[in-house]
């Protein structure tokens, strides 16, 4: 059996609305083996980018435990919780999130400069550079290095925000609707990016959706409904 | 008073914690993440948005200007001030007023005993009024009706040889304050002057007492070429900014769309004529107008036509077309690009050229004609002042005639020398005449004893002490106060004097303090501009967190910690203060180094009297530049605008990072 990396133990999240409670995710548990591609496939608004999001460490539970690499994480510090999410977590998100004002490249960067401080940078930089051109000229952008966002098509974008997420060789990748703003073609190939990273890498993907044929490309699917994890498929 | 408040212990311990706190600072700063001074950099800068810190900074940057420009020049008001009290006065003065002081002379010598104490001098003192008949043919114009002219003064009588080494007596002297005339001998009237035989006694007359003020056109020195040289320094200043965004808009839009090469060298060219051509007519016509007509000799010393400035600082925006089209020639892959270097070098070369012009125009004393405010002398030297005052008796009763009627005693002076120590209360009150003379007319020589009284010895009205070291006045004044103690239980028909003991600052306190006053309120005011600074950079530091607000999302989910995120606004106020700062400090340091000639350009271009000399008494705008007081309100921008960000850094730092990217 492998290893676990990342395990759930009965989550809920609980948002407050004024005085009356909203309850978007109950008891959820799950674990996640390393080198897994899972796949939380729900309809919108049943609660996908919330455990994401826990799961992910950018927010707190409600209630319940994440687990990630035998750490409760929610028990550690926070200053532990920041390092994890930039040393050994990628984020890839629907609507790309890419800093407006920083090129292609310093974007990418963006990880290693937020671990360095600027007295390392000048001898940690060439490295870092290296690297984070290697990552963009795999993911098919070495030639938009200094390129704005902006000037980049929403394709091309989330191939950014996915050197962005794999430039530090994080443990586990995050996806959070990856292809919903993306059309079938440009969709199909972040997929496909995905699973070869999965596949070759032994990269753990989580991975949220509502498209039924795209979570059929992972080796694990859950159906979240209302806040709640119904079956395995 | 800097360096002397540096040489202090807590001036020591002051600069070492200061010194402390930069290196801590500089730490601080090479210890902080990378991405901080990448976005940071990137908010302030990155293209046209560059304008709204820019804009920001303009408040912090004319606080900055005004604060040490007002106070540099209102403290050389007050350092000019002091300067001229001090010199006509000497470090501690013992002042007995009309009383009077007797054995001044085994008083004086039982001071000089005193450790810390150079020399002393007695001095008399009174109240008087001076009786000016002005030369009929040095007053031109007036003819035969000029009266003479009658004046409140004071007789101020000292022994000249001990008087020169008090304070800077003789060099306030217009005939003899050079080394030539010896120090003993400056109330001797010289043969050439003598008018009457036997010659009258002395006295040197402030020049505004004998004097009368009167605007003349003068000769004066001027340095020619200041102003094209502050005209340089501004343009390449302006040259600067306008390339830097240039150079910047440039390399992001390498690859971009709507300019092409020849169109933005045509545009930019044409542009620059049109405003040439326009700001070089437009020069002419102002600057004949400023002169008065077509058929006037212009006056080009420091005349720096509004237009003509104008039109240079066209040139150097319009510059922005050509720069952008050069940038963009040649292939335009990333490594590969001939244009932008040309264009890099050729904006380079332009503020180097226009910089260089700044620093090596060539700048020429020459005399030219202006009007100016003149003291003009009612007396020539040997002439007569009469001076008439009615002596005090030792019991402080004013001398009588039979009959009651005071008794006057008046005295025909001949002129030797007029006195200008630009203190207008000592210049146009004082008459200086020999010690003796000034102590019979004020009734305080030795007196015999006769029937009815028992003899009086001789009185000084103010004993003067010139000591070694000026900083220890007060120390030295208390031991001096100690031994006339001392000397008045030795002397014990002296009774009790009502002696003052002052440094020459608390003799002048009323007039010291109003400058000081002064100084302190317009601070205070200046000051008070900063607060709007404050609640400037705090909105914006505000508007710009919550602008982006996502940023901050992205920033955490990628491990940004929330003290650090909250950092980065609080250095985007840093750097809106520095840039404010920068621009302050320049300004204002070109703007008092070229004060003068400025004030000059203003009169003739504008025909604006910033400095009316008949109302200040200077020859030019007194200024005082203090470094720790430059340090302190640089330190305090730089303070307030970092603490005016934390409202944004605060918003930031607080943010959920799910908030921010849970909806799109």
């Amino acid at each position: 059996m492998s290893e676990i990396i990342l395990e759930a133990r009965d989550l809920a999240k609980d948002y407050w609305m004024g005085p009356s409670r909203l309850r978007v995710l109950q008891g959820v548990s799950l674990s996640v083996p390393r080198s897994e591609f899972l796949c939380i496939l729900g309809p919108s608004g049943s609660g996908k980018s919330t455990l994401l999001h826990l799961l992910g460490l950018l927010d707190r539970p409600s209630v319940g435990r994440v687990i990630f690499e035998g750490e409760d994480a929610f028990a550690q510090p926070k200053r532990w919780r920041d390092r994890l999410r930039n040393q050994a977590i990628g984020f890839v998100f629907q609507f790309y999130y890419l800093m407006p004002d920083l090129t292609v490249l310093e974007n990418t960067l963006l990880p290693a400069m937020i671990r360095t401080p600027l007295i390392r940078w000048p001898l940690a930089r060439r490295a870092h550079r290296q690297r984070a051109v290697q990552v963009l000229e795999d993911l098919g952008m070495g030639h938009r290095l200094q390129h704005l966002p902006r000037e980049l098509s929403g394709g091309e974008r989330q191939r950014v925000a996915m050197a962005r997420a794999l430039v530090h060789e994080p443990r586990v990748l995050f996806a959070d609707e990856p292809t919903g703003n993306l059309d079938s073609v440009t969709g199909g190939e972040i997929m496909r990016v995905l699973q070869g990273l999965n596949r070759k890498q032994g990269l753990t993907v989580v991975m949220v959706t509502h498209d039924e044929r795209v979570a059929a490309q992972a080796h694990r699917v859950l159906h979240l409904a209302d806040g709640r994890l119904l079956h395995d498929a | 008073m800097t360096y002397e408040l540096l040489a202090t212990p807590w001036g020591i311990l002051a600069v070492g914690v200061a010194g402390l706190l930069a290196l801590g600072f500089g730490a601080l700063i090479l210890w902080t993440s990378v991405y901080k001074h990448v976005i940071c950099w990137r908010y302030l800068f990155g293209g046209w948005k560059a304008v709204v810190p820019l804009i920001s900074a303009l408040p912090a940057a004319l606080g900055v200007f005004l604060l040490i420009l007002v106070f540099a020049i209102m403290d050389g008001f007050a350092h000019e001030t002091r300067e001229m009290t001090r010199g006509t006065l000497a470090d501690v003065i013992v002042d007995s007023h009309m009383e009077g002081l007797p054995y001044y002379d085994d008083f004086i010598r039982q001071v000089e005993r005193i450790k810390g104490v150079e020399t002393a001098t007695p001095i008399i003192q009174t109240y008087a009024v001076a009786r000016v008949k002005p030369h009929r043919e040095m007053y031109p114009g007036v003819g035969l009706m000029v009266k003479p002219i009658v004046r409140p003064c004071q007789i101020i009588g000292i022994r000249a040889a001990e008087k020169v080494e008090m304070g800077r007596f003789k060099d306030y002297l217009l005939r003899q304050h050079s080394d030539r005339y010896p120090t003993d001998r400056l109330l001797d009237l010289p043969p050439e002057f003598r008018k009457t035989d036997p010659p009258h006694a002395t006295c040197i007359a402030g020049i505004g007492l004998i004097g009368i003020p009167r605007a003349e056109e003068v000769f004066k020195p001027v340095k020619q070429g200041a102003g094209m040289q502050v005209l340089a320094f501004t343009v390449a200043g302006i040259c600067l900014i306008a390339l830097l965004f240039i150079w910047r808009v440039a390399r992001r839009r390498l690859e971009g769309r709507s300019l092409s090469l020849g169109r933005g060298i045509v545009w930019g060219l044409t542009l620059w004529l049109v405003l040439l051509a326009a700001g070089a007519a437009a020069d002419l016509l102002l600057t004949r107008f400023a002169a008065g007509g077509w058929g006037r000799t212009l006056v080009t010393y420091v005349f720096i036509a509004p237009a003509a400035l104008a039109a240079i600082v066209a040139l150097a925006c319009t510059l922005a077309g050509p720069v952008y089209g050069i940038a963009r020639w040649g292939t335009l892959k990333q490594k590969e690009r001939p244009g932008w270097l040309v264009a890099t070098a050729a904006g380079g070369l332009v503020v180097l050229v226009l910089g260089g012009a700044g620093m090596f125009w060539p700048v020429a004393e020459v005399e030219v004609q202006s009007k100016d405010v003149v003291d003009f002398p009612l007396l020539d030297y040997g002439d007569d002042l009469v001076v008439s005052t009615i002596p005090v008796t030792p019991k402080g009763a004013f001398e009588t005639e039979i009959g009651g009627v005071p008794k006057v005693s008046s005295r025909a002076l001949a002129l030797v020398d007029t006195f200008k120590s630009k203190f207008w209360e000592a210049d146009s009150t004082q008459v200086y005449v020999d010690f003796k003379v000034a102590q019979q007319m004020a009734g305080m020589e030795a007196q015999p004893a006769t029937d009815d009284r028992p003899a009086v010895p001789a009185r000084c009205s103010q004993v003067q002490i010139k000591i070694a070291d000026p900083t220890q006045g007060r120390l030295i004044r208390d031991r001096i106060r100690e031994a006339w103690r001392t000397f008045a239980s030795e002397h014990r028909d002296i009774g009790i004097l009502n002696l003052a003991f002052n440094t020459w600052e608390d003799q002048q306190k009323m007039i010291l303090t109003v400058v000081e006053v002064e100084k302190n309120i317009t601070a205070l005011m200046l000051g008070l501009m900063f607060l709007g600074f404050g609640v400037l950079t705090a909105l914006i530091s505000y508007v710009m967190a919550y602008i982006k607000s996502r940023d901050v999302g992205i920033l955490k989910a990628l491990g940004a910690r929330d003290a650090g995120v909250g950092s980065l606004f609080l250095g985007y106020g840093f750097i809106i203060g520095l840039i404010g700062t920068a621009i302050g400090l320049v300004a204002a340091l070109l703007m008092l180094h070229y004060l003068d000639a400025i004030e000059i350009w203003v009169n003739q271009t504008l025909h604006i009297d910033v400095f009316p000399r008949e109302m200040y008494y200077f020859e030019s705008i007194p200024q005082h530049l203090s470094p720790l007081w430059c340090v302190c309100v640089c330190l305090g921008v730089l303070a307030l605008s970092t603490l005016a960000s934390t409202a944004g850094g605060l918003l930031a730092a607080l943010k959920q990072p799910v908030e921010t990217l849970r909806y799109e």
